[in-house]
């Protein structure tokens, strides 16, 4: 706490938003701070080996790699320090807590900030999810990314979203046996499969890529099922079986059109939720949208949000992918540029204008694709009574029913139940937990409140947070 | 737990005893009262258990503690002092069989407390304390250095000594206040939620007429429950009484494997560290949160988190790898001159109070003493009426 370091822009995130955003600050003169928890930067989609491996061809790594390499050199170009292996674990005013390497805390202060935090994937309970072999997309990639090993032997893929086709294709093409592709949504119509090609101006690259991953899954015969959603499983000490079955448009299963496969893995992608625990810290406001992913930050034309200093970017402010990201921590730096005097305002405007109208048309193309996506209430009904919501303190849904019938409020259910205390703090069981009380007291998902942030952010050890220079302030003197 | 139909319904229109707040002192008040077969009604503004009881560590504070030895050789504040001791012993007692009594698990766990010293000056400090103790019959041990390193291998070994009390330990603060509501409930008493109190008359007979968010209710008596809040409440019958707000922060690890047996706290500085029933370490001591403007918690602040900590992993060195995974905040009641302030009014009869600074460890004790007095007539304890900020002038703050 003691070596203060001070920044025109700090920057929470080292992914495409992140990224984008310290190369355009340091476009316009600031200093630039950029904080990743992890050891490389890139964020989840253009996420980069691990320590250890070396390139060779990069070109047959694919566009998001080659995307994401481009990204992170021009950011150490721009002079920007990095700060890898960092968590950002507390924020108040101006100052955000850093603790590097997991081992030192020190507040660093900052005339902008940014936070750019990404997103996890959705966490889905059903009867059987905290089996091993059940695993997030996200998760799965992780390691196919960064170590190159596949996940298992027979793969099960369930989910929905433009993922819910990329994700299994990607898998294909390392070499990984995609036994069934399901996605919760509906087969795409005609009028469908139109509307989109209509909101294609300026998306043709996303567009081409779903063809592409489509073909790809068609030519490996990995059969691709809609409107089906994964309702269970099975095994002993280890999936075995997945079973699966039909749902309508709210992904409510249809009774008698249960099925079975049999798989060693499943994995999981009902799209991403927001990773917002250091922006709700920080005092922002919030709307919910659940095909954003739940929780979405209040953000105006410059990325700020309703906290002054702080501003947002990225799949953390609502999913939204890794080129809308990008365009989303540009503005954010100009914002911050702007609001520091280091750019005029019709500069500002200027180079906001393209990343504006590439926004626009992402935005048009999102809005096109979400009937086939919108995630049903169905999703957040397949417990059963014994299914654990809350992993870490091993929480069930009727010890939780017992609760909730007493208060919906989230803070009176954490604390009567323990369910979402643990390590995860909350991550994994809040929206399902959330979800649960809608249901019971007949409220709307967006109306639950969730539970009253507080810090760290990240578990962090004693040792790296003890500052005895912080004496008592003498509290307890009248 | 009372289910929510139950807590949402519409209020009685009258009770012979309302009680303004479901923290640990309300709902507690609400179930004894229920037990001597008195009309009871309790109201909460917002949900139960929400503020200091369910904000607290959990723990029991029965040695003295370091913010009571302010002033420590007057000669009336020894007899407070000795007050205070002789009902933390009863308080004691009142933990010790409240699971039996209310039939369901509370983590109740007697694990005993030590209060370490650093220096010499310290050290002494806790020799007076424990004679304090020694008189009005809690049972306490003075342990030296060597001892103490005996006793509790775990502790910095450069600690000049500690006393031990075998009768401290913890409860869990979230199933405390719940489980006398839910009891209180079954035995009749109507407890409500969302019922904030937003104006108190009282009529030609004297009954008090008290309207809530939920609806009006008439009622022959009224007790004080709101904890930090009970001056706001108060505000509404012209009262006011010696209490204040005062923000606290706590702060929780992951769970380890068992390392400590005893509560720990230090007589010099703000401590009080504890291994919970689940594993988990529970650091606070009195450690301030940032003050927010409502409906906004108190938030946590880092500095509390990292000076705390600080003190916590000098008295054991081995938290040093453990992670802080939450912290919290809660605001407690805290009295001007650190008694309770438990019993009736006599400048409006039939108001009444039930409020205490270590909240936790007092308000089973305090509620069930005010229900004998409000049922049967029995004397509390001299020196906690609410009048006293009225015939005291009050230090500003």
């Amino acid at each position: 706490m003691r070596d203060v370091e001070t920044y025109d822009l700090l920057i929470v995130g080292g992914g495409p938003a992140g990224l984008a955003a310290a190369v355009e600050a340091r476009g316009a003169g600031l200093s630039v701070g950029l904080v990743d928890e992890r050891p490389t930067f890139g964020g989840q989609i253009y996420k980069q080996f691990g320590i250890g491996f070396r390139v060779r061809n990069a070109r047959a790594l694919g566009r998001d790699y080659t995307r994401g390499r481009a990204l992170i050199e021009a950011a150490e170009r721009s002079g920007a320090t990095l700060l890898p292996l960092t968590s950002a674990v507390a924020i108040r005013d101006d100052a955000v807590v850093l603790v590097a390497d997991g081992e030192h805390a020190r507040a660093v202060t900052a005339r902008r900030i940014v936070i750019a935090p990404g997103a996890h994937d959705r966490p889905v309970a059903f009867p059987g999810w905290t089996l091993p072999g059940v695993l997030t997309a996200g998760a799965a990639q992780t390691i196919v990314k960064t170590q190159r090993v596949l996940p298992g032997k027979r793969i099960v893929f369930a989910g929905s979203g433009p993922l819910a086709l990329a994700f299994p294709a990607q898998l294909r093409e390392y070499g990984a046996n995609v036994v069934l592709a399901l996605e919760a949504g509906p087969r795409p119509s005609g009028r469908d499969v139109a509307r989109i090609v209509r909101a294609a101006r300026g998306n043709l690259e996303l567009l081409r890529d779903a063809v592409a991953y489509r073909a790809r899954l068609l030519r490996a015969g990995v059969p691709m099922r809609y409107a089906r959603i994964v309702v269970r499983a099975e095994g002993d000490g280890q999936v075995r079986r997945v079973v699966h079955a039909a749902v309508d448009r709210a992904w409510r299963q249809v009774p008698g059109t249960e099925e079975t496969t049999d798989a060693d893995t499943l994995c999981i992608g009902y799209g991403f939720t927001p990773s917002v625990e250091l922006l709700r810290l920080a005092g922002c406001d919030f709307t919910d949208a659940e095909d954003l992913g739940g929780p979405v930050v209040l953000l105006d034309e410059w990325q700020r949000t309703t906290v002054p200093g702080v501003s947002a970017a990225g799949d953390g402010t609502g999913v939204a992918g890794a080129s809308a990201a990008v365009d989303g921590g540009r503005l954010a730096a100009l914002g911050a540029a702007l609001d520091l005097g280091a750019i005029e305002p019709h500069t500002a405007r200027a180079r906001a204008a393209p990343v504006r109208r590439r926004l626009r048309h992402k935005e048009a193309f999102r809005v096109a694709l979400r009937p086939l996506h919108a995630v049903g209430p169905g999703i957040y009904e397949l417990a059963d009574p014994s299914t654990v919501v809350c992993r870490c303190e091993e929480v069930t849904v009727d010890q939780l029913a017992v609760a909730i019938d007493a208060s919906a409020d989230v803070s009176v259910v954490k604390g009567l139940t323990r369910a979402g205390m643990g390590l995860c703090q909350g991550r994994s069981c809040q929206r399902q937990i959330a979800a649960l009380i809608a249901r019971r007291h007949g409220l709307p998902l967006a109306s639950v409140a969730p539970a009253t942030p507080r810090l760290p952010v990240r578990p962090v050890p004693i040792g790296a947070i003890a500052d005895a220079s912080l004496e008592d302030g003498g509290f307890f003197t009248p | 737990m009372i289910a929510a139909a139950e807590l949402r319904a519409a209020p009685p229109r009258a009770t012979d005893v309302l009680i303004v707040g479901g923290g640990l002192a309300g709902c507690a008040l609400a179930y004894y009262l229920a037990c001597e077969g008195v009309e009871v009604t309790l109201v909460e503004r917002g949900e139960l258990n929400r503020e200091a009881s369910g904000t607290n560590a959990g723990s029991f504070h029965f040695q003295i503690a370091l913010h009571q030895l302010t002033a420590f050789e007057t000669d009336n504040v020894r007899d407070r002092l000795l007050t205070e001791v002789r009902l933390h012993a009863e308080a004691a007692a009142v933990w010790a069989t409240l699971e039996n009594e209310l039939g369901a698990p509370l983590d109740v766990h007697v694990t005993g407390g030590l209060m370490v010293a650093e220096t010499p000056e310290q050290f002494r400090l806790l020799h007076d304390k424990q004679e304090i103790e020694r008189v009005a019959g809690l049972e306490t041990h003075v342990l030296g250095p060597a001892e103490l390193r005996e006793f509790a291998p775990y502790l910095a070994d450069d600690l000049t000594g500690a006393t031990y009390c075998p009768d401290e330990g913890h409860a869990n603060p979230l199933l405390a206040a719940p489980l006398f509501a839910q009891r209180a409930s079954e035995r009749g008493a109507a407890v409500r939620t969302h019922a904030g109190v937003t104006a108190v008359e009282r009529d030609d007979a004297g009954w008090f007429s008290v309207t809530t968010q939920a609806g009006t209710i008439r009622a022959r008596r009224i007790v004080n429950a709101a904890g930090a809040w009970a001056n706001d409440v108060a505000a509404l019958s012209g009262l006011r009484f010696p209490i204040r707000a005062e923000g606290l922060h706590v702060n929780v690890t992951e769970p380890r494997p068992r390392l400590l047996e005893p509560m720990i706290q230090h007589i010099g500085r703000r401590l009080s560290l504890k291994q919970s029933a689940n594993n988990t370490f529970i650091i606070g001591g009195g450690w301030p949160a940032h003050p927010e403007q409502p409906p906004k918690r108190f938030s946590t602040s880092w500095e509390s988190t990292a000076g705390n900590t600080a003190i916590a992993v000098r008295v054991v060195p081995a938290l040093a790898g453990v992670r802080v995974v939450r912290t919290w905040t809660g605001v407690m009641a805290f009295t001007d001159d650190l008694s309770p302030v438990v019993g009736e009014s006599a400048l409006q009869p039939g108001y009444h109070t039930c409020i205490a600074t270590t909240g936790f460890t007092l308000s089973p004790l305090m509620a069930r003493l005010l229900a004998e007095h409000m049922s049967s007539g029995t004397r509390l304890p001299a020196g906690f009426s609410p009048d006293r900020a009225a015939v005291q002038p009050q230090p500003t703050t």
